[in-house]
């Protein structure tokens, strides 16, 4: 059965009430703002990355540090590692707590990638973000609440996903990552309206199910 | 279940997956916090607690900024003072003793400011009222009790006479003679001994009006003594404070004087020396070492609004 979720698994969460500022300022908080944080690793980094961006809607946190390691989960340097370190940092272990809490309810019930074949061999994640905060929106060059189409599959499904996606719907491309990236997926950020980004979100993933199940194009 | 959920599902509907997908997983129950509420309660609760107690989140409220006492305190404060100062100024009449049936007489004090000043003198008989004494007293009795304005003339009035004829009965009562009564003016206790050493008592007993505090000046003090002959000291004295209506009431103040008037005579010394451990049954409080219960304390102003 094809587009089944493939949910992600969170491999650890981890708080460090009042953290050193040397470890503050590698991984890019403030000690002047910032005293504690929360650290998460995912075999998923794209729904991590939407998750931290969505618990900045809920708690006053800052995600300081958030970077996909190479060649994806299937390759990580231990099991706790998988796919993604994401680290929020707050001035207060509270606040910390509460972001986490936003971040894990997204892993679980929101974000995820679907299996684009009946295999599952290939994961597309055809996310629509309807009010981005304050993480993406500063990697985007966006303002925050605008809704973005976060788009990523494996680099032949995704580069015409993404072409199919530009032209159903007047939405347009924020950025777009080519292939190898550290996960060696190829992804896009759209934005334009709401109901904009989810055409192109829908027209992106009927793209890459038709691309998985009929991979060659012989004329 | 989320919006890309949604979009997933229809199109997955269309491309023509017919089984639904899985939901997704449900939102574990939030706990209810760990909070225990308390019933409300009002009953405890001053008008301005009341009223202040919905306009705020506090818990302990003090009425006012800054340091100053709120003014309902300081009212309260000033009144009692004003009855305490009321007490100390007020002077007995010098008639005051004959029209209640009592041998008039005055220390060696000739006027208020002496009689604050000058203890020593407010302890001796002046020449006058020794020859009276002398004259009328009946002698050789077992208690001699003594009225005496002390340092409130306000509470000499208001119950000394009262607490005179309790007293007075319950002595009878036990079968004690009891002098000849008598009230003096500008007294201080031991003036007791002058008087007891003449009239030959065993036990001289004086009722005075004790210092006033705040909000009590009506307060009156018993002090008896076995043998009384100037020259005794505090130590041979047996004393009771707060015979006043707040206080220990006159008529109970008055058997329990009599009982230790009578327990001098029986073991025939007063003071630190005399045993009232098996007195406590009659004493009550008087003879315990126990903390006494907090008096009612009588709001003396009334704040409008």
């Amino acid at each position: 059965m094809i587009l089944e979720p493939l949910p992600p698994r969170i491999l650890s969460v981890r708080r460090i009430p009042n953290a050193d500022d040397a470890i503050l300022r590698a991984y890019g908080a403030d000690p002047l703002r910032h005293r504690s944080l929360g650290l998460i690793t995912v075999d998923q980094d794209d729904p991590t990355y939407v998750a931290l961006d969505e618990c900045t809607k809920h708690a006053p946190v800052d995600v300081v540090f958030a970077k996909s390691f190479y060649a994806g989960a299937a390759h990580g340097s231990g099991p706790l590692s998988g796919e993604i370190l994401g680290v929020i940092a707050a001035s207060d272990p509270d606040e910390i707590d509460e972001g986490l809490r936003a971040l894990v309810a997204c892993l679980e019930h929101d974000a995820c990638f679907y299996g684009a074949d009946e295999a599952k061999k290939t994961a597309v994640f055809p996310h629509v973000i309807a009010s981005l905060g304050h993480y993406l929106s500063a990697q985007a060059g966006l303002a925050v609440g605008e809704p973005m189409a976060y788009l990523v599959a494996p680099p032949m499904e995704g580069t015409l996903g993404f072409d199919a996606a530009l032209k159903a719907a007047d939405v347009t491309a924020v950025r777009i990552f080519p292939p190898p990236t550290e996960t060696n997926f190829s992804a896009a950020w759209l934005t334009g309206s709401l109901e904009a980004c989810e055409a192109a979100a829908v027209a992106f993933l009927e793209t890459v199910v038709r691309v998985a199940a009929q991979p060659l194009d012989r004329r | 279940m989320s919006r890309t959920r949604q979009l997933v599902e229809e199109l997955r509907r269309q491309l023509g997956g017919a089984a639904p997908l899985p939901p997704p997983p449900p939102i574990p129950a939030i706990p209810e916090p760990p909070v225990r509420v308390f019933p409300r309660r009002d009953e405890g609760r001053s008008r301005y607690a009341r009223e202040a107690a919905p306009h705020t989140t506090a818990l302990v409220g003090i009425g006012h900024v800054g340091t100053r006492y709120s003014t309902d305190v300081v009212l309260q404060f000033q009144a009692e003072l004003a009855v305490a100062h009321h007490a100390v100024a007020t002077l007995l009449p010098e008639d005051w003793a004959e029209k209640n049936g009592m041998i008039p007489l005055k220390s060696r004090v000739t006027d208020h400011r002496e009689f604050l000043l000058r203890p020593d003198l407010g302890r001796r008989l002046d020449e006058e009222s020794l020859a009276r004494l002398r004259q009328v007293a009946r002698k050789d009795v077992d208690v001699q009790p003594i009225v005496a304005d002390g340092l409130s003339a306000v509470a000499c009035m208001q119950s000394g006479k009262a607490l005179l004829e309790a007293f007075t009965k319950e002595c009878e009562a036990r079968g004690l003679s009891v002098g000849t009564p008598m009230c003096a003016r500008f007294a201080r206790v031991w003036l007791e001994d002058e008087i007891g050493q003449e009239v030959r008592a065993k036990v001289a007993a004086i009722l005075l009006g004790e210092r006033p505090g705040l909000g009590t000046g009506d307060g009156l003090s018993a002090y008896l003594v076995f043998q009384p002959a100037v020259g005794r000291t505090d130590g041979d004295r047996n004393m009771m404070s707060n015979i006043h209506a707040r206080g220990t009431p006159p008529p109970v103040a008055g058997h329990r004087l009599a009982v230790l008037a009578k327990a001098m005579i029986d073991q025939r010394t007063s003071g630190v020396t005399l045993d009232l451990g098996k007195l406590t049954a009659e004493l009550g409080e008087a003879a315990s070492r126990h903390p006494r219960a907090p008096q009612e304390r009588v709001r003396l102003v009334e704040v409008p609004g």
